[in-house]
């Protein structure tokens, strides 16, 4: 199973371009072919991210792959120090660089003297992952070399780990749990790795109360921030009425807070009314339940519990990328690494709701219900920024769906 | 930046010995840089109806080439005729042939291609699998005509040689027929053919247009394709498939590239109909009056009209000249090569003007030059606000892409005295600050 007919899963390199590219103050070189670079501007525009003044390349000739010319990099790296005067140039690695084996990070060390620009390397060519591997790479990097230790205490506020711009509705998510933290402990948010950040907030990352990590990629970042700056860290994200209480008591259990009263009052109700559904199941005389998801890991295993309390039993819970850079998988959650497994997996559905890509959407018989909970976007944009899949809203938007699936059932 | 910096470091017209060495970026850093050969071969099979374009590479080639594809009906929209190998770190150490074949053997399961090309990207070409001995199996095991096309980039500048290489790779699925009459049209990338004035001349002549690589055609007119009487290349690009159907069918070919001069559009509809053993047809004369007249009557309100060329769907140097000719000033020209075909052009440039020289699309430093050179006009793609920011007006000349014959002429006169006016606006009451 070798052809990949629709889009292929991103790699380590793409989750590494596009978390760094939301780092203002900062500029990414790219020691590679121009031509990556260029095509690079479709997917990253859709995704709203600025490239201009913010990623170079420095395109690669024949003579430098054959000789291993690092020339070109070196000048294009003092260049940009120079004329654009960034804190930090991330010295980025193309495919080819990766596979003819360029030291990347001795270039550097040996540039880093003549520029006043902080270096820092990603030598990720495309081939240590998808972009999960990537991202976790980046937060872990930026937790390791840019967040300064000692920075002064601001209680009162947090960091969000773990926020991609390459998941679906990752702004709004990010917005509905500044929402749901200001609500329910008066918290503000200090930043998001990754996710319009820059370099000044990242480097005062560490005075934050506590670090909300919100995907198992950015637990190796939140370790190190707990050893650096002993910020403690809570690890898991509010999907559902009562997933969002339950991560909201978390969060409350580590700052020594309890949950705003009348929030938590509102979440337990809402779960509570949802416990209808399990009935409207039980009245069903032809047909049974089902969900299958196909996404994020968090998204995939978060939704998938809400679904569950409504006695929506998740049948088959994919994750969209390898699962090899979590440390702790549910058993649940599978990773399908052939495209064709999850194409006959889509195919073969029937009278079920599916929360998946929009690719998945196109292969779904008619009379299944879909709902889109991850990227890539086919069919239309994402511009709602008040349309979260996470928090209570997240949920309102999932159940409104399950009634239009359950409208379909008999 | 300093824009006297960036200036000194590039050569002018008159100084380039070796194009390839003279003609250097403004700076090492690019953005964005220029688009890969891979976008070039998936320009030239998107036009080829029934052919599947099998990429071979990484995920990120094939994710940004299949993103590209997803909503364009020609390509068939999101399962459409764009297939990928994503290699990984073993395919590299063991190779990405088995894998390609295997794959290969899926999408036979699945389709029923006219034809498959096999497009390889940087890595597997650094690795050196090979890739035309692949080709060739698959084509012997499925009966289905398999064309190899080599796009790394690392060896050339940018997209053209993979629409070249794509439409070279046609040649396999050639063979030989009886002279028709009709004419191939070879190397046209942008708009329809059939909306071009040289489409309606022909037609109204009463020649035959046969195959259109890559613009439109399908793989049964591409076999079909030798029983022209002519080729009509109409870009450098296709030039090499010329020249081997020449060699092979004695098929001869005219270059008839976008010129904008109506003297040299003239020379190519001679030479054309030349080879056609036809009449020069009689409209001809009026449609080079009408261009002449319009490059006449533009001279006086475009004398000493300074620009910088970024890129036009035109023959570059071939539309600098021109401008020239019309009195116009080249200061600064982007472009990647300079061609053997383009001699004449450079002498009529350097008869009144020597431009600087630098290479296309790195549009970041070129701010920097605005303030040095202080251009009235832009012809290319560029942010336009920037650009009267700096009191420049910006000439668009897409359309110009579906145009073939003595219709681009006053088609790009229109756009300059328009953008020329545009520039004389903004510039009112002096420089923009």
């Amino acid at each position: 199973m070798s052809l990949t007919r629709f889009l292929p899963t991103p790699s380590d390199r793409m989750g590494i371009l596009w978390s760094l590219l939301t780092v203002e103050d900062s500029v990414i070189v790219e020691y590679g072919p121009a031509g990556t670079t260029h095509f690079s501007m479709g997917l990253f525009g859709e995704l709203g991210i600025e490239q201009e003044n913010r990623l170079f390349t420095t395109h690669l000739r024949e003579e430098d792959v054959v000789m291993g010319d690092t020339s070109r990099l070196e000048n294009a790296i003092k260049e940009v120090d120079e004329n654009f005067h960034p804190a930090v140039i991330f010295a980025v690695a193309s495919s080819c660089s990766a596979v003819i084996g360029t030291d990347l990070r001795g270039v550097c060390t040996m540039v880093q003297p003549k520029v006043k620009a902080r270096l820092v390397t990603f030598e990720q060519g495309g081939f240590r992952g998808d972009y999960a591997a990537g991202i976790k790479e980046a937060y872990r990097l930026l937790a390791d070399q840019m967040v300064k230790a000692g920075a002064e205490k601001r209680p009162g506020t947090y960091n969000i780990l773990g926020a991609s711009i390459g998941a679906y509705r990752c702004k709004a998510d990010v917005l509905e749990m500044e929402r749901l933290m200001k609500e329910a402990f008066g918290m503000e948010p200090h930043t998001a790795l990754c996710l319009e950040t820059d370099l000044e907030k990242i480097a005062s990352m560490g005075g934050a109360e506590v670090n909300l990590v919100i995907r198992q990629e950015a637990l190796p970042a939140a370790r190190l921030l707990e050893g650096k700056c002993g910020t403690p860290f809570v690890y898991g994200a509010p999907y559902g009425y009562q997933g969002t209480l339950d991560w909201l008591e978390a969060v409350g259990r580590q700052i020594g807070r309890p949950v705003n009263p009348r929030l938590a009052g509102e979440l337990k109700k809402r779960a509570m009314e949802t416990a209808q559904y399990r009935m409207y199941g039980r009245m069903l005389r032809r047909d049974k339940t089902q969900a299958v998801l196909c996404g994020e890991y968090e998204a995939v295993k978060g939704l998938g519990a809400f679904l569950g309390g409504m006695g929506i039993a998740p049948t088959r819970q994919i994750s969209a990328h390898s699962l090899a850079p979590l440390e702790n998988a549910e058993e649940g959650v599978q990773y399908l690494p052939a495209e064709k497994e999850r194409v006959d997996l889509m195919r073969s559905l029937h009278r079920t709701l599916v929360l998946a890509d929009d690719t998945a959407r196109r292969l779904l018989e008619g009379d299944n219900t879909f709902i889109r909970i991850a990227t890539p976007l086919v069919d239309g944009a994402q511009v709602a920024v008040h349309m979260p899949l996470m928090g209570p809203r997240g949920a309102d938007m999932v159940l409104e769906t399950v009634e239009a699936y359950f409208n379909t059932l008999r | 930046m300093d824009g006297k910096e960036l200036l000194a470091r590039l050569k002018t017209l008159s100084r380039i010995e070796d194009p390839r060495k003279d003609i250097h970026g403004l700076t090492y850093a690019q953005f964005p840089g220029t688009h890969c050969p891979l976008m070039g071969a998936a320009m030239a099979v998107r036009g080829i109806k029934g052919a599947v374009m099998m990429i071979v590479g990484t995920d990120e080639c094939a994710y940004y080439t299949k993103h590209m594809t997803i909503h364009s009906e020609d390509w068939g929209g999101l399962a459409g005729r764009c297939v990928s190998v994503t290699i990984d770190q073993h395919d590299i150490t063991f190779g990405c042939a088995k894998k390609t074949e295997a794959a290969f053997a899926e999408l036979m399961a699945e389709q029923t291609p006219e034809a498959v090309f096999i497009v390889t990207t940087c890595v597997p070409e650094i690795i050196g699998d090979d890739f035309d001995a692949v080709a060739d199996a698959m084509a012997a095991q499925y009966g289905v005509p398999v064309m190899a096309v080599h796009t790394e980039h690392f060896k050339c500048e940018n997209h053209m040689p993979g629409v070249e290489r794509t439409i070279t790779a046609c040649f396999g699925l050639m063979e030989g027929q009886e002279k028709d009459g009709s004419v191939n049209v070879i190397g046209q990338r942008m708009g329809r053919f059939e909306d071009t004035e040289l489409f309606r001349v022909l037609g109204n002549a009463g020649v035959r247009v046969g195959a259109q690589l890559p613009s439109g055609c399908t793989v049964e007119e591409i076999r079909r394709a030798p029983a022209a009487q002519v080729n009509i290349v109409v870009n450098d690009i296709g030039l090499p498939l010329a020249k081997k159907m020449r060699q092979r069918f004695g098929t001869p070919y005219v270059f008839f590239d976008k010129f904008v001069d109506p003297a040299r559009i003239a020379a190519a509809y001679e030479n054309l109909f030349g080879f056609l053993k036809l009449p020069m047809p009689e409209e001809l004369a009026a449609l080079r009056q009408a261009a002449e007249k319009a490059a006449a009557e533009a001279k006086e309100q475009l004398r000493g009209v300074t620009f910088m060329y970024g890129n036009t769907p035109f023959r570059c140097l071939e539309c600098c000249a021109f401008m020239a000719s019309i009195g116009m000033v080249p200061q600064l020209i982007q472009c990647h090569g300079i061609h053997a075909e383009d001699a004449e052009d450079v002498r009529r440039i350097l008869s009144s003007a020597d431009p600087y020289m630098t290479q296309a699309a790195n549009i970041s430093p070129l701010q920097y030059i605005y303030d040095e050179l202080h251009p009235m006009l832009y012809l290319g793609h560029e942010y336009p606000m920037r650009l009267r920011k700096k009191g420049i007006a910006q000439v668009h000349t897409d359309m110009g892409g579906g145009m073939l014959g003595y219709e681009v002429t006053p088609y790009l006169v229109k756009q300059l005295l328009a953008s020329a006016e545009e520039a004389r606006e903004i510039r009112k009451g002096g420089m923009p600050q």
